[in-house]
């Protein structure tokens, strides 16, 4: 087997891929599935031992776990790390400290991911083209609920690689055969001469050495991290208010940056009409017309640069959407659900669906549903750091989800400027939230064009939280009419769903990516319609992109985040019509589903499904398969006769495969239900002549404390591999609690928000039913 | 130039009497621990003890805190380093996912505890208007509990 190239040698030459296909081209693609690439060979690296992308030892003994994933709440940088520690039969103690990795290795690319797989069951040509392709890129994200999936299988080959080494190291520094050490508490032993080593010591020798060709894991029955509980890596720093989010950079002789975008979509800079008053402003250095697309002040000060913006007095040119209004935009997705818009794109066609909803001698049921869109109001504003130096060389500090989008807004930003980039280094901060908001380029490349045009100097840019709220960019609007035909049991006999949505692939890719995908087919609005666990025997699936002004992005469980809502409802309403138990009509329908059967069964099991509840109150179940996991919930909700409406509690089951860290696994389900209570009841973004109404927390309102319910959570023993677990918490929500409205009230609420907010003193608000709701 | 106590030290700080307490903590003393999350006293992120008092530091003057006594999330740990109870309390049930908005419902119920002991469920619901977007709500009423339990003990 051919030693690796270090990690060093590996970027410098970046030779990799033209020098394995080359290879490839004389030794034949089977041969190099098996060579690694992938970084597990070590070196010296200044006081660092580099066992390998994953492990570096520091020269006073600290264990640095190396993450190629965004921290931003989900517990990523624990689970991983202890993934590594499990492996090299490390406490999960002090000793252990994770950083983002500095360097895009090819070992930290989302290849898996991009080609769905899991690691440990990948092989083949294809495979490993997407591996050396994405590898080489410097493909690397946070999303889709991917990253244990993706990386707990190498981690867990990295960890062994390195005890490997070091037991070597410790062979041959006691000059003991291997078999006869031991590991434990960061010591390799030899019991018989009583003699033992510390991982520290053992670091520059084992990184020397060639990794074992196929380390040897730790077989499950000799766990002692995975599966249980442990504490977050990162929460000390946070507890203590130690600067550790992107916002917190601070270098010398930073600059800061506060910014305009244009308030409609589209809109160029016109003029600035009030240039010179601006710059005027103390502190003020700088107003700068962003690719004819925003207006930014640079100042010595943030709180200065924001001052002055709000001055800013810009006229924006013209655009085609300046009349536009949500209801209009809603006309049109009911027009697409009616027809308007060409063939829509077919995702499913199972059995005869057209024909059997045709039959007149079958009862039928018909429903449409709507969403707003929202936005993902990460509590951290957005914001970069950017310094392009007179050499060139740049470097960005970005609270991001990818490094990826980091680097391309960096080329992007100061290309905007003329300048060329000699070299780009990426630091990943810690991210005040995320929800798909951090893997876009735009405001990592608005810093790198004002870096661009202040050489030398680092700056920092925060969007206001009025330009985080209402400059894009949002889950989309979306509308869908689900069709049944219910059979003598009640149960459907077919099921037809249309969903009408602006793509979300398109819009992210097109900004993202060096081509713009078609629009139509979007995976990503249709997910969470195809209710494929059902066994239903005739099933149509079809979406039909509905273009508009609005940009869209990536927002935590996307199509599921209102798909889920329609087709959870739909069929809840087919039970309703069939006058059977949502719950009993759900069991059956999943009577050949036995992992959906036993998540089902817990939630109802937990949540005393069918016991007495108060007047006013209710009970909605819903399930969903989503990232590999299965996930169910049930809420009880209160609608009071003014038709306030609380969330009590909700409980939820969940098969996540193996769990690494079942309190992160906890707390995301914990987060995902009060983030899914808060969209269900309260989240909309309204766009009025063409632009964003909603501007700040007093009309873009979150749960606060008094609000949220209380969660029970209930995560089964499964003997499945990881499956995603920062999404699935928030997809069942609004379902749940509109079968639970349903349930209290016998109101049918087809659209979100369900409620209207009402202020009822400062920062506090109440969420009240509607008396006109849709379907009451 | 305007004279304050912040976290038990005495500053002078030269940015404009109009300037925020956040943005006067966060560029001219360099205390980064207090957050930016909506600048319109909404979300409670810059939340600090002016006084004893839980302020959100985003909605009031550098001029109005003139002679105040200032504490922020750096100043709740002992000077050796040891979390006050609530931040215990905090690490103990593992409340923040990102973090970003813990340091304002620290300082919060840090006031919280200061004057209400042993608050109930609708007293804590009273008390505490701030945001957290990740939803830790369940963790930090449970955290709020077990600190007070802890202050009870000692």
């Amino acid at each position: 087997m051919p030693r690796l190239l270090s990690r060093r040698a590996f970027l410098l030459t970046g030779a990799a891929l033209g020098g394995t296909a080359l290879v490839a081209a004389v030794g034949g693609v089977g041969y190099l599935a098996s060579v690694d690439v992938d970084g597990l060979g070590g070196s010296l690296d200044g006081g660092d031992a580099v066992l390998n992308a994953f492990l570096t030892i520091r020269d006073d003994g600290r264990i640095v776990v190396q993450v190629p994933r965004a921290e931003m709440g989900q517990g990523i940088h624990t689970g991983l790390a202890m993934v590594v520690a499990e492996e090299l039969d490390l406490p999960f103690d002090q000793r252990i400290s994770v950083e983002f990795p500095v360097e895009p290795l090819p070992a930290y690319s989302i290849w898996a991911q991009f080609l769905r797989v899991r690691p440990e069951e990948a092989s083949g040509p294809a495979v490993w083209l997407g591996r050396r392709v994405l590898g080489q890129l410097g493909f690397i994200g946070t999303g889709a609920s991917y990253s244990t999936m993706a990386l707990w299988h190498p981690m867990r080959v990295a960890g062994a690689s390195a005890r490997r080494m070091l037991m070597d190291a410790a062979a041959a520094r006691l000059g003991v055969p291997v078999a006869d050490l031991s590991t434990g508490d960061g010591f390799v032993r030899h019991a018989a001469s009583e003699r033992s080593l510390s991982y520290g010591e053992l670091a520059r020798g084992a990184a020397l050495l060639p990794p074992p060709d196929d380390p040897v894991l730790k077989p499950a029955s000799e766990w002692r991290l995975i599966g249980r509980p442990q504490s977050r890596v990162d929460l000390p720093a946070k507890i203590r208010g130690e600067p550790v989010f992107g916002m917190d950079v601070v270098l010398p002789g930073m600059l800061h940056a506060a910014i305009r975008h244009a308030p409609v979509f589209g809109a160029h800079v016109g003029a600035v009409a009030n240039e010179a008053a601006v710059r005027a402003q103390p502190g003020v250095l700088d107003v700068a017309v962003i690719n004819n697309r925003q207006v930014a002040v640079v100042a010595d000060s943030w709180w200065r640069a924001e001052q002055a913006a709000w001055l800013l007095d810009i006229a924006w040119t013209r655009t085609a959407a300046d009349d536009v209004d949500s209801p209009q935009m809603t006309d049109q997705l009911w027009a697409a659900l009616g027809g308007a818009g060409g063939d829509p794109h077919e995702h499913i066609a199972e059995g005869d669906v057209a024909s059997v909803l045709a039959n007149g001698d079958v009862p039928t049921i018909e429903a449409t549903y709507e969403v707003p869109f929202v936005a993902h109001a990460c509590m951290e504003p957005l914001n970069a750091t950017v310094i392009v130096r007179d050499d060139g060389s740049a470097e960005a500090w970005v609270p991001s989800q990818s490094p990826f989008g980091v680097r391309s807004g960096v080329e992007q930003g100061t290309g905007w400027a003329g300048v060329e980039t000699s070299s780009i280094t990426c630091h990943v901060t810690m991210s005040g939230g995320a929800f798909g908001r951090r893997g876009d380029a735009d405001v990592t490349a608005e810093a790198a064009f004002l870096a661009a045009r202040h050489r030398g100097r680092p700056v920092k840019l925060i969007w206001s939280r009025e330009e985080d709220i209402a400059r894009g960019l949002f889950r989309p609007h979306a509308a869908a009419r689900l069709s049944a035909a219910l059979g003598p049991d009640g149960l459907p006999l077919a099921y037809d769903a249309l969903v009408a949505s602006q793509s979300i692939f398109q819009a992210v890719a097109g900004r993202n990516l060096p081509f713009t995908p078609s629009p139509h087919g979007d995976a990503l609005i249709a997910e969470g319609l195809d209710k494929h666990h059902y066994a239903i025997p005739n099933r149509r699936l079809r979406s039909r992109h509905v273009p508009s002004h609005v940009p869209l992005g990536v927002w935590r469980s996307n199509g599921f985040s209102f798909n889920t809502f329609f087709s959870e409802s739909f069929v809840d309403e087919c039970a309703a019509a069939a006058g059977r138990d949502p719950l009993d009509y759900r069991r059956a329908l999943l009577r050949d589903q036995p992992r959906h059967l036993a998540v089902l069964n817990r939630v109802a099991e937990i949540a005393g499904w069918g016991g007495a509840l108060p007047p006013g109150r209710g009970r909605g179940i819903a399930i969903e398969e989503c990232y590999r996991s299965v996930i169910a919930q049930v809420a009880e909700v209160t609608v009071a006769p003014d038709g306030e409406i609380r969330v009590e509690r909700v409980f939820c089951a969940i098969d996540a495969g193996l769990v690494i860290n079942p309190d992160a696994v906890a707390a995301q389900m914990e987060g995902g239900i009060v983030f899914g209570t808060t969209t269900a009841l309260m989240s909309a973004i309204t766009i009025r002549s063409g632009a964003v109404v909603e501007s700040n927390f007093h009309d873009f309102p979150m749960q606060r404390i008094v609000d949220a319910p209380d969660v029970v959570v209930s995560i089964l023993e499964s003997s499945l591999p990881p499956g995603g677990a920062g999404e699935p918490g928030i997809v069942p929500t609004a379902a749940a609690i509109g079968n639970a409205i349903f349930a209290a009230t016998g109101r049918r609420l087809r659209a979100l928000p369900f409620a209207v907010t009402e202020t009822t003193g400062e920062r506090r608000t109440r969420s009240v039913l509607p008396a006109d709701a849709a379907g009451a | 130039m305007v004279a304050l106590t912040v976290n038990g030290a005495p500053v002078d700080i030269s940015a404009a009497p109009d300037k925020p307490l956040l943005w006067a903590l966060r560029e001219d003393l360099g205390l980064l621990g207090p957050k930016y999350g909506c600048g319109i006293a909404q979300c409670g992120a810059c939340r600090v003890l002016v006084d004893g008092e839980s302020t959100p530091s985003c909605a009031i003057a550098l001029g109005e805190v003139a002679g105040a006594a200032v504490v922020t999330i750096e100043g709740l740990a002992a000077h050796d380093g040891t979390l006050s109870p609530v931040q215990q309390a905090w690490l103990d049930e593992q409340v923040p996912q990102c973090g970003f908005c813990q340091p304002g419902f620290l300082i919060a119920v840090t006031a919280l505890l200061a004057s209400n002991p042993d608050p109930t469920d609708a007293e804590i619901d009273e008390a505490l208007t701030n945001i957290c977007r990740c939803g830790t709500y369940p963790r930090i009423r449970r955290a709020i509990h077990r600190a007070a339990a802890q202050q009870a003990r000692a």
